[in-house]
C-alpha cells in the first residue's frame, strides 16, 4: 500500500473537544512535548488515550538545538521518556537557540548563522539521537531580526546543518513566507535549494503585520488564518517533493470554531493535491 | 568569533531592558564591557535595530502569554 499524505492539527486544550469530535477529518495530531514533561499522571493518561485513537507526533520547543552550547541533558531525557510512553510517529524540534550564558530567552531565537552553530547543531542532534533513540525532524524558524554576527544566509545555514546530520526537515511554510517577506528573498528559490527528499513534514500557520521605526514586518504569531501565499507554497512543495508528507496546522490562540480550522485543513489537502497533480502532468 | 559569548550577550540583549538601552546608546562599548572582542562588538554594532525592537516586543508578549496561561 502506498503511504498517503496526512493532515492534522496541533493539540491545544482549547481545541481538544473539537479534535475528538472530528477525528474522522484529522489524520494526525501534533502535541507540544514540553507541555507534558511535568504533566500529572491524569494528563499523561489522556495523552496515551489520544495516541491510541489517532496518530500522534511530538513537537519540542525548548531544546535550543541550533546553538554552540550543548542542549540540556534533562530535556533530552524527558523527551526520551515521553517518546517511550507515547511512541509518536516522529518527534521534531526547531533550529533555534533559546538560552545563552544561563539566561532563558523564553522563546525561539535565530542564532548567529555561522560554522559554530552548524557544528553545535550537529553535535546536539547526535546527542539527541543517543539519548532519545531517534533523530528529530528539524524545523526552520521565523525571525523578526536578521541574526547578527552571521556569515551565511538562512538557506545555506539550514542546508549546512542538514548536510552535517541525517535528520529530516519539518518545513514551516509560514516561517519561510514571513522570513522571505521580511528579508527580501524568494521563498520558491529557498525551497528549490533544499534537499527536497529530506522534507518529511510541513507546518502551516498565520501571522500579522507589526511595525517599528516606520518599517513593517510579518510576525508569525499562530493567531491568524493561514494566508493564501502559504497555500501556494504548499502546492509548490507538493509539485517538487513526491514523498508522503505530514501537514500540520498550528493555531495557538484566538481560536475560531473548529469548522474553520477543518476548512483550512481541507484547503491544505486541495493545495497539496494540486502540486501532486502538476508532477503527474509533467 | 566566540559564538557562545555572542549567544550569551544576545540572550541578555533580548531580555534585559537596561542592558539594551545602554547597548543602543553605545553598542561597541557595551559589547566590549560584556567581554566581547573588537570584531564581535563590531558585528553587534551593525545589528538590525528594527528587528531588535520587534523581536523584543514579540518575545515579551510571548513570555507574558505563557505566564498567564501557566497561572490558569
Amino acid at each position: 500500500m502506498t503511504q498517503a499524505d496526512r493532515f492534522g492539527l496541533g493539540w491545544r486544550p482549547d481545541l481538544a473537544a473539537g479534535i475528538f469530535a472530528h477525528l474522522n477529518q484529522i489524520d494526525v495530531v501534533e502535541v507540544i512535548a514540553d507541555d507534558f514533561f511535568e504533566a500529572p499522571k491524569k494528563e499523561r493518561r489522556a495523552l496515551r488515550t489520544l495516541a491510541a485513537q489517532t496518530s500522534v507526533v511530538l513537537h519540542g520547543v525548548t531544546l535550543g538545538l541550533a546553538s554552540s552550547a550543548p542542549v540540556p541533558t534533562k530535556i533530552l531525557e524527558k523527551t526520551a521518556r515521553l517518546c517511550d510512553e507515547i511512541k509518536p510517529d516522529y518527534w521534531s524540534e526547531h533550529l533555534a537557540f533559546v538560552r545563552g550564558g544561563g539566561i532563558e530567552i523564553g522563546h525561539l531565537s535565530a542564532p548567529p548563522r555561522n560554522a559554530d552553530t552548524v557544528e553545535g547543531a550537529a553535535a546536539n542532534l547526535a546527542r539527541a539521537r543517543q539519548i532519545v533513540g531517534s533523530l528529530p525532524l528539524v524545523e526552520n524558524i521565523a525571525t523578526l531580526i536578521d541574526p547578527p554576527a552571521s556569515d551565511r544566509d538562512e538557506i545555506t545555514w539550514v542546508n549546512d546543518i542538514l548536510t552535517a546530520s541525517s535528520c529530516g526537515l519539518l518545513l514551516d511554510l509560514h516561517n519561510l513566507y514571513a522570513n522571505a517577506t521580511n528579508f527580501g528573498y524568494d521563498p520558491i528559490e529557498f525551497i528549490d535549494r533544499l534537499p527536497l527528499e529530506r522534507i518529511a513534514a510541513i507546518h502551516l500557520a498565520g501571522g500579522k503585520w507589526v511595525s517599528a521605526q516606520g518599517e513593517r514586518r510579518l510576525l508569525d504569531d499562530h493567531l491568524h488564518d493561514v494566508p493564501d501565499p502559504v497555500y501556494d507554497l504548499l502546492t509548490a512543495v507538493g509539485a517538487r517533493a513526491p514523498q508522503p508528507l505530514t501537514v500540520i496546522l498550528e493555531r495557538d490562540g484566538e481560536y475560531p470554531p473548529i469548522e474553520i480550522l477543518l476548512a483550512q485543513l481541507a484547503r491544505a489537502r486541495t493545495a497539496l493535491a494540486a502540486g501532486r497533480a502538476q508532477t503527474k502532468a509533467l | 568569533m566566540n559564538t557562545a559569548a555572542l549567544e550569551a550577550f544576545l540572550a541578555r540583549l533580548y531580555t534585559d531592558d537596561a542592558l539594551r538601552e545602554r547597548f543602543l546608546a553605545a553598542p561597541q562599548a557595551e559589547a566590549q564591557r560584556a567581554g566581547l572582542n573588537a570584531a564581535e562588538a563590531e558585528a553587534l554594532a551593525a545589528i538590525d535595530r528594527v528587528g531588535l525592537e520587534l523581536n523584543v516586543r514579540s518575545l515579551t508578549r510571548k513570555r507574558e502569554r505563557r505566564e498567564k496561561r501557566d497561572h490558569h
